[in-house]
This record gives C-alpha cells, sequence and structure tokens, in this order.
C-alpha cells in the first residue's frame, strides 16, 4: 500500500516536473502523428482517400506536430531533433519514410519509460 | 404504443448515441489495449440504460424533469453548485462537439476551420429554431445512422470474434507496468464518462415531457433504452475494435478525429470514409444540438421559467436566449483555437464529477411510491441504480487524479 503510494506521489511529481519524463506524453503523440501521417499516405497511394481529406489531414498532422514540438521542455534533445527532422518531410513523404521516424520515436519512449 | 414511432425513436437512438468524446476514446482505447476496454462500454451503456429509462419514467409519471427534482431534492445550495457544475461540463461538451463539427467539415470540404465553426454554429441555431422538438431529434440521429459504416468495416476485416467478444468480459490486460496501469484505470473513467455523459439524461427527459409521454409510454421508452441504446453502443464497440484491428498494430493512437474515418476507408475505399465523416459530422452535430438544449432546460427547469420547443421560441423568451447564448459560448471557446481533444478531456472530466449529483435526486424520486405510485423503481431498478451510482461517485473521485497522473490518457 505504502509502496503504491509512494509511486503515486512519485508520478504526480513527474508530472509537474521537466526533462524527459515530462516531455514522455508529447513523444507519444509525435510517435502517433508520424503513424498516422504515414496512413494517410499510404491510403492515398491506394486511390482509397480523398485528395481534400488528404490536404486537411495534412494541415491538422502538421500543426499538431509543431505544438507538440514547441511544447518539449527538452527541445534539444535526440527526440526534440527526431521531431524536427519529421516536420522537415514533405507532405507526400513515402510512408515508409514515415513509418521509421515514428519506430525511432516509438523506441525512444520505450526507452524512457522504461527508465 | 405505435410501431412506426418505436422504430424511428430506437433508429434515433442508435445514430444519436456516439458523440466526439465516444469516438476519441473509442479509437484510442482499441489502439493502445486492443480489445480490453470493451466491457466498459458495456457496463457504461447498461448504467445509461438505467438512467435513461429511469429519466424518461419519472418523466411520464411525475411530470417532472431532472432539475426541478434537483433544486427540490438537494436543496437550493448544493442544487445551484450542482447546476453550475452541470452547466461548465455541459457547455464544454458543446464546444468540444461544435469544434469536432468544424473539423469534420474541414475533412470533407477543406474549407477554413474557424469559418466553418461559425457556419456549423449558424446552421445548428436555425434548426433549432424550425424544426419542432421530435424532428430535431430524429434529423440528427437518422443522419448519424452512416455511423453504421463502422460496423460494416469491421465485418469486413474479418477480425477474431472469439478474442472481440471476450472484451466484453471485465478485465485488465496482464502485464501492464505501474503506469500502463494507470492510463488503463483513466481510460475506464473517460470512457464510462463519455457514455453516461449528465446531458443525456437532462435531455432524454426534458424530451419526454416536451412530447406529452405518459404511462402508455413507459414501454416505448423501456424499449427506447434498451434496445436503442444497446444498438448504439456497438458502434462504439465497432470503432475500438476496428482500431485495436487496423491502428493498434501500426503505432496509431489516433490524435485527430479524422484519423478514425480511416477505419472505415481502409476496407470500402472513398466511399466507406465519406460515409464515415458524414455520419460523424450528423452525430456530433446531433450532440451539439442536445447539449446546448441541455443546458438551456437545465437554467429554464431550475429557476422554473416557461421551456421547451413545443411552444414558439418567443413564447418561451429566456429559453430561447438561453439556449442561443449557450451556443454563442461555444463557438467563443471554439474560436480561441483550443484544440478539440483538450476540450474532449476537460469535458470528460468535469462531467463525470457532476455525475452522482445528477443522478442521486432523479434516483429518489423514481424510488418515491408517493410520486411514482405503481411505476416506482422494484428491486431490480433500485438495484442497479444504486450499484451505478457506486460506480460512477468512484470514478468521480478518481478522475482528476487519474488525469493529472496520466496527462490526460497520454503518459
Amino acid at each position: 500500500m505504502l509502496r503504491r503510494l509512494c509511486l503515486v506521489l512519485l508520478l504526480l511529481l513527474a508530472a509537474c516536473s521537466k526533462g524527459p519524463g515530462a516531455d514522455l506524453q508529447y513523444i507519444g503523440q509525435a510517435r502517433s502523428l508520424a503513424a498516422e501521417w504515414a496512413l494517410v499516405n499510404e491510403q492515398a497511394d491506394k486511390g482509397r482517400v480523398t485528395a481534400t481529406y488528404v490536404a486537411s489531414m495534412h494541415r491538422w498532422l502538421r500543426r499538431n506536430l509543431k505544438t507538440a514540438a514547441s511544447s518539449l521542455t527538452q527541445p534539444d534533445s535526440r527526440y526534440g531533433a527526431e521531431i524536427r527532422t519529421l516536420l522537415a518531410e514533405p507532405d507526400d513523404a513515402a510512408p515508409d519514410e514515415l513509418r521509421i521516424h515514428a519506430d525511432r520515436l516509438k523506441q525512444i519512449e520505450d526507452r524512457l519509460e522504461s527508465a | 404504443m405505435n410501431p412506426l414511432e418505436l422504430t424511428l425513436g430506437i433508429m434515433t437512438a442508435v445514430g444519436g448515441f456516439v458523440d466526439i468524446s465516444e469516438l476519441v476514446f473509442a479509437a484510442k482505447a482499441g489502439s493502445m489495449f486492443s480489445y480490453a476496454l470493451i466491457w466498459v462500454f458495456v457496463l457504461g451503456t447498461i448504467g445509461m440504460s438505467v438512467f435513461g429509462e429511469m429519466s424518461g419514467r419519472v418523466a411520464a409519471i411525475a411530470k417532472q424533469p431532472v432539475f426541478n427534482l434537483m433544486r427540490h431534492r438537494l436543496g437550493l445550495n448544493l442544487g445551484l453548485l450542482t447546476l453550475a457544475g452541470s452547466l461548465i461540463s455541459t457547455l464544454i461538451t458543446c464546444a468540444a462537439e461544435v469544434g469536432g463539427m468544424a473539423l469534420i467539415l474541414n475533412y470533407l470540404t477543406g474549407l477554413p476551420y474557424m469559418l466553418l465553426a461559425v457556419i456549423s454554429v449558424a446552421a445548428l441555431m436555425a434548426s433549432m429554431w424550425v424544426l419542432p422538438f421530435k424532428w430535431i431529434e430524429r434529423t440528427y440521429g437518422l443522419l448519424g445512422l452512416m455511423m453504421i459504416v463502422f460496423a460494416v468495416a469491421l465485418v469486413a476485416i474479418h477480425p477474431p470474434w472469439a478474442k472481440l467478444a471476450g472484451g466484453v468480459l471485465p478485465q485488465v490486460p496482464a502485464g501492464l507496468s505501474s503506469k500502463e496501469l494507470l492510463t488503463f484505470s483513466y481510460f475506464i473513467v473517460a470512457i464510462l464518462s463519455a457514455v453516461l455523459f449528465p446531458y443525456e439524461s437532462y435531455f432524454y427527459s426534458s424530451g419526454g415531457i416536451e412530447e406529452g409521454w405518459g404511462p402508455k409510454d413507459l414501454l416505448t421508452n423501456r424499449i427506447t433504452c434498451t434496445v436503442g441504446f444497446g444498438f448504439g453502443s456497438l458502434l462504439a464497440i465497432s470503432i475500438l475494435a476496428t482500431s485495436a484491428q487496423l491502428f493498434g498494430p501500426i503505432n496509431v493512437g489516433p490524435e485527430l478525429p479524422g484519423t478514425s474515418a480511416l477505419e472505415a476507408a481502409m476496407p470500402l475505399a472513398k466511399p466507406g470514409l465519406l460515409l464515415a465523416l458524414l455520419g460523424m459530422l450528423f452525430a456530433v452535430a446531433g450532440a451539439a444540438v442536445e447539449t446546448c438544449m441541455s443546458n438551456a432546460y437545465a437554467v429554464a427547469q431550475f429557476f422554473g421559467w416557461e421551456w421547451g420547443r413545443h411552444v414558439k421560441p418567443w413564447e418561451a423568451p429566456r429559453f430561447t436566449i438561453a439556449w442561443i447564448a449557450v451556443m454563442l459560448l461555444a463557438l467563443l471557446i471554439v474560436l480561441t483555437g483550443v484544440d478539440v481533444l483538450s476540450l474532449v478531456e476537460y469535458a470528460v472530466l468535469f462531467s463525470i464529477v457532476v455525475l452522482p449529483l445528477t443522478y442521486l435526486p432523479l434516483m429518489l424520486l423514481a424510488n418515491d411510491k408517493s410520486y411514482m405510485k405503481q411505476h416506482a423503481n422494484k428491486w431490480l431498478a433500485k438495484s442497479l441504480g444504486w450499484l451505478f451510482f457506486i460506480i460512477v461517485t468512484a470514478a468521480a473521485i478518481a478522475a482528476i487524479p487519474l488525469y493529472l497522473l496520466t496527462s490526460g490518457g497520454q503518459a
């Protein structure tokens, strides 16, 4: 019981702190956005979605990625650099290329979570 | 009991069941925890059926809307506190629905988001001004039935049905870390809140009074609440299950509501995408109307003003001003540029906190034989009512700590 209480308090502290722990949520968001971007482009290549939908999704994906990047407490970290590289990709980037970014962010996320 | 009316009522309940919060949380829950959270939708739907049926029965027999009861049962001070909490949570929910509408229209047309928010609100207000209550409810509910495309998509991708059915049983996935366990708990609370939104019972019971329900309508009320909400819940479960199958394995934990439409596009191509987006649009628009009118009902009923859409807008001026003000405030919130997903998070958080105070007076009146006579709660309704009251109270207590600990389910 006491151990669980300590864990909860530690997590509460982490939620209010700075650094990789506090950035985890933004890394997770960026990872998902990269994977969503890849999926949208993949479906566009297969002709399963409309051009208007694709253009609109690109705008929102980019906007949310920018928000995630600007929310980082450590923008000069490895994950900060990865999100910037992702943002530099063109809208119609190859799905596989985008998935590589998603995978890299996932690896960083997993490493930070287990630390 | 008119079979046509009953069928339309059930179909309206199905099409109007899913809103932006359920859409968001179902897709996220499926991608993060596969089928392990299906039982929460089932549990929430049973709770919604119990309280929905109770609120409809109270409306039909005691002719009492929820906020009138609240003032009498909770007293003025606690009643006012509950009213304020409900107004805030429902206003945020309304803003989330309006923002969701503008977002979906943006996916469909490519026009600027802010402009679409203004157009959406103008269209919603026009429909609320012109249409009588029954047709406001039905128009959006029936058009929201296009969401059935998500169930068709689920069948088309051939999910592992046995595994999916296993999700109906309450469970916690094995091998979760402490952090994941907290996130899982947060999702339980958020899904319960999204399914049991208090505005649904305000709107439903007020609608019963608007339509002049009496004892003859009790069976229709019971069937609508059980069958209609049950089938509606299947749509939310379809979104969750398709997300588990298509998004989970590729690290997509939908951050944009528009990603959910891909669930239908992947197996059914462009027709699937368009039906999904249109279904989402009307379901969310219906929820925007319901939240807006619920707030106006709440204020008018609490202060004893003339209310309802059975009269002309100018015959209930304070009620009319109230719903116009709610819709304009929701628009203002959206125009600040706040993210729709953040609004959804706040909506579920505030709603679950006020939920116990909403359901307690309703349940007390439904138990009271002096008002309800032979239609008062019997042992089953009483037991389920208290069980769900305990569940929502526990969820209300856990909601804010879990939100902080998990950064709104992200950590």
